[in-house]
């Protein structure tokens, strides 16, 4: 087993509003991605600045490397944040923002020198050390507060919603960029999200976050595939419920399958279909309630609006009243 | 054809009044007031004498020198007190610093004249300190009033406010997380303020000394109240001239020196306003 780069333990921190943590138990292993997920408020922020020393707690223990970090400012930990909003120094070139901390540290100046050179190589940016951050992109941007940091060497990599400010395709680069780095650099990350799809991709573990609690760590694998409630289950992907007697079925829409004649358990009829690329998006009526169904192009060709139709559930997960 | 001459013409008939404004009653008088400060009062011929008596007599030459020493001083003392001041209501989330910009506001809604009254009865020598100081059997007598103390107490407590306004909206400019990660990545509050917050804010105090420096060369008010007899500040000096001694081309002389003197930080002002530094331009 590999040992724990970070040990969260019991760890509260409420604000006057109600917002905020509660008794947080939680492991980040070396080398790992782990994502915390979670709409706004649900402390997923709140939990990385405790991390990074920018937030006290009111109870619990923080470990880094196995020492208790919880009276450390931030300055003092083995951390590196990556803020939100691109918050390069507006002043200072790239040269100069990626030596600061480094001067800081009163490292020789050759010495800052290659390590920046080496970095940039790494980042596919060199020849903009002599740049001011407003005149590259907001990828660029973030690429370099995302340099800064790492050229601290730091054991805990925190990055706090980094690429929301991104347009989509550049989002999509820099999730498999920082991939990569991670893997090359072998780092300890905790990202923060609330984009269930840049949680999937990027994450080695995911913690789903509901109002200042875990509702569940997981692989991505288990997260999708098991979701141990419905809040969870209707947080990650797309998934039908369908109501029963005493509970729910939630059902992913690939895992309907409209069956051929009336050989499904399930009978209903179909409301819309939309082509969406390679698969088309189902809708079908069943008992009142909307189940949408994933098909291949090539099987919606068959079915048309207001055809009855069967369908049974190759996959799913079951969830009592309540849950 | 007159459709095109029409569309020509607009702009120019807009700006038509505020223009005619600006000529009839700022240009022409300080051309006007130039002319004059360069005319001998009984021939009208030119001469230089109405700038020499300025630059000569010595009681006027130590006017100039007292009105210089109590605008800078007032400039030096606002800036150590406004910049701090400025920090801490930026950076400090308590509900007594929310309390006290609140506060900064209200000299604002004060007028002039009712605050110098206020100041005085509070520091004059049988003042509120005075009186407050009776009751434990003490004889405080400060010797405040009329003199460059006192101009400059008034000239702070009007000016403290105004430089802390400037610098606080331009220090709520920069975004939090600008100086937490200056404190992330190892710097001392003392780096984060020479490296970080100073390089961003320096230009707007620059601006806010600026204006404290114009309005205090000119003002009136307050050393008309609570100044000495002599040295006088420069407004006083040139109302003398105007209303007591009738002495015109004195007075457009030495309104003209004023200017040159303001001038002096307006181009400091411009050319703040103008430089933009390399990290500004696109």
């Amino acid at each position: 087993m590999r040992s724990p780069k970070v040990q969260l333990k019991r760890v509260t921190k409420k604000y006057a509003n109600g917002d905020g943590v509660e008794n947080i138990n939680l492991e980040i292993y070396e080398g790992e991605i782990l994502t915390l997920l979670g709409p706004s408020g649900c402390g997923k922020t709140t939990l990385l600045r405790i991390l990074g020393g920018f937030n006290a707690i009111d109870d619990g223990e923080v470990l880094i490397n196995g020492n208790n970090v919880v009276q450390l400012a931030p300055e003092k930990r083995p951390t590196a944040m990556v803020f939100q909003s691109y918050n390069l120094w507006p002043h200072m070139t790239v040269f100069e923002n990626l030596a600061f901390g480094m001067k800081l540290r009163k490292m020789p100046r050759t010495q800052i020198k290659e390590a920046i050179k080496s970095m940039l190589d790494l980042l596919k940016m060199n020849g903009t050390e002599k740049k001011y951050p407003n005149q590259l992109s907001g990828g660029q941007q973030q690429r370099i507060a995302i340099a800064r940091s790492l050229l601290l060497k730091p054991s805990v990599l925190l990055l706090d919603e980094p690429f929301s400010a991104l347009d989509a395709k550049i989002r999509m680069q820099m999730r498999e960029e920082l991939k990569k780095i991670q893997a090359q650099l072998n780092i300890t990350v905790m990202f923060v999200t609330h984009d269930q799809e840049e949680a999937m991709a990027l994450s080695h573990r995911i913690v789903v976050m509901d109002k200042g609690k875990i509702a569940q760590v997981g692989t991505p694998t288990e997260i999708y595939d098991q979701p141990v409630s419905k809040y969870v289950a209707s947080f990650i992907g797309e998934m039908n419920f369908i109501k029963e007697a005493d509970g729910e079925l939630a059902v992913r829409p690939e895992n309907v399958r409209i069956c051929s004649g009336n050989s499904g358990n399930y009978k209903g009829t179909i409301t819309s279909i939309m082509i969406l690329g390679h698969f088309a998006s189902v809708h079908i009526n069943y008992e009142g309630q909307d189940v949408k169904a994933f098909v291949a192009r090539s099987a919606s060709f068959e079915l048309c609006e207001t055809m009855p139709v069967s369908f049974e559930l190759i996959k799913y997960q079951r969830y009592k009243k309540g849950a | 054809m007159s459709t095109d001459i029409q569309k020509k013409a607009i702009p120019y008939l807009l700006i038509l009044p505020s223009f005619a404004l600006i000529a009839l009653f700022v240009v022409y008088p300080i051309l006007n007031s130039v002319i004059r400060s360069f005319r001998h009062p009984d021939t009208g011929t030119f001469t230089l004498a109405n700038y020499l008596y300025f630059f000569t007599d010595p009681i006027q030459l130590s006017n100039i020198g007292y009105t210089v020493f109590v605008t800078v001083t007032t400039v030096l003392l606002t800036l150590l007190f406004a910049y701090p001041f400025s920090i801490y209501l930026r950076f400090s989330n308590s509900r007594l610093s929310r309390w006290i910009y609140g506060l900064n506001l209200l000299p604002r809604f004060v007028p002039g004249l009712v605050a110098v009254y206020a100041v005085m009865l509070v520091i004059n020598d049988a003042g509120v300190i005075n009186r407050i100081g009776r009751i434990f059997g003490l004889n405080i007598q400060m010797g405040l009033l009329h003199n460059a103390k006192s101009i400059i107490i008034m000239n702070l407590w009007f000016n403290i406010p105004f430089a802390t306004l400037i610098i606080t909206a331009a220090l709520f400019g920069l975004k939090a997380s600008v100086i937490e990660s200056a404190r992330d990545i190892g710097a001392s509050k003392l780096t984060i303020f020479t490296k970080i917050i100073l390089p961003l804010s320096y230009k707007d105090a620059l601006i806010a000394v600026t204006f404290v420096f114009m309005s205090n060369i000119g003002s009136f008010t307050t050393p008309y109240l609570v100044g000495g007899n002599a040295p006088k500040m420069l407004g006083i000096a040139l109302f003398d001239q105007f209303n007591s001694y009738m002495a015109y081309e004195r007075a457009a002389a030495l309104s003209f020196i004023m200017f040159l003197i303001c001038s002096i930080s307006s181009f400091i002002y411009i050319y703040v306003n103008l430089k933009e530094s390399k990290w500004e331009q696109r």
